[in-house]
C-alpha cells in the first residue's frame, strides 16, 4: 500500500481532530463542527508549515 | 448528610479503578461511566491509530533510565495500555529505522499514548463531578 507524507499527516489529523473533539464536546452535533475545524486546522495549517519551510532549505 | 470515611475511601478506590480501566482499554473509563458514544470513539480510534503506527513500522521504546528521551517515549507509548503489552508479546513494535514511515511510526505510537493519557484524565474529572 502506498503512503505518503501528506496523507500520513492528514490521517494524523483525522485521529487527533477526533478524539479532542470527543473529549472537548459532549453533543455530538458539536463534536462533528469542532472537530472538522480542528481537522481543517490541522491539514491547513501543515500545508501551510510545508510550503514556509521551502523557502528555507537546509 | 455528610460522608463517612468508608463512604469517601468506597469513592476513591472507585475512582482510581475507573482510571485503572480507562488506562488499560482506551475508552473503557467512559463505558464504565455510561457515556458510551464517547468510550466506543476513543475505543476505535485510539486503537486503530496506535495499529497504524505499527503498520508504519514504529517502535515501542525500551524502558531504558541511562536514555530519558528513549525512556520518555517509552512511557507515552505505554500510554495506551494492554495494547501496548500485547503488541509487545506478539513481537511487534520491533521498528525498522531505515523504514521511510518509521519517524511517522514512532509519531502515531505515541500521540496514541499520550491522547490515552489525556482520556484517562477526563474519566477522572467525570468520577469528581466536575464534568
Amino acid at each position: 500500500m502506498r503512503t505518503s507524507h501528506v496523507g500520513l499527516m492528514i490521517v494524523f489529523a483525522l485521529f487527533v481532530s477526533i478524539v479532542f473533539a470527543t473529549l472537548m464536546r459532549d453533543d455530538p452535533k458539536q463534536q462533528l463542527r469542532f472537530g472538522a475545524q480542528l481537522f481543517a486546522a490541522f491539514v491547513v495549517g501543515g500545508i501551510a508549515l510545508g510550503w514556509i519551510l521551502y523557502f528555507f532549505p537546509l | 448528610m455528610r460522608a463517612t470515611t468508608a463512604d469517601r475511601e468506597q469513592s476513591a478506590i472507585y475512582t482510581y479503578l475507573i482510571c485503572l480501566a480507562a488506562w488499560a482499554i482506551p475508552g473503557a473509563g467512559h463505558l464504565l461511566l455510561g457515556r458510551i458514544q464517547k468510550g466506543i470513539t476513543f475505543l476505535v480510534t485510539l486503537a486503530l491509530m496506535f495499529l497504524c503506527g505499527l503498520w508504519l513500522e514504529g517502535r515501542l521504546f525500551p524502558l531504558e533510565i541511562r536514555q530519558p528521551l528513549v525512556a520518555l517515549a517509552a512511557l507515552a507509548d505505554m500510554g495506551i495500555g494492554v495494547l501496548f503489552f500485547i503488541a509487545r508479546g506478539a513481537g511487534a513494535g520491533a521498528g525498522r529505522v531505515v523504514a521511510l514511515t518509521y519517524e511517522y511510526g514512532n509519531a502515531f505510537l505515541i500521540v496514541a499514548g499520550l491522547l490515552n493519557m489525556l482520556v484517562v484524565l477526563d474519566a477522572f474529572d467525570i468520577t469528581q463531578g466536575r464534568k
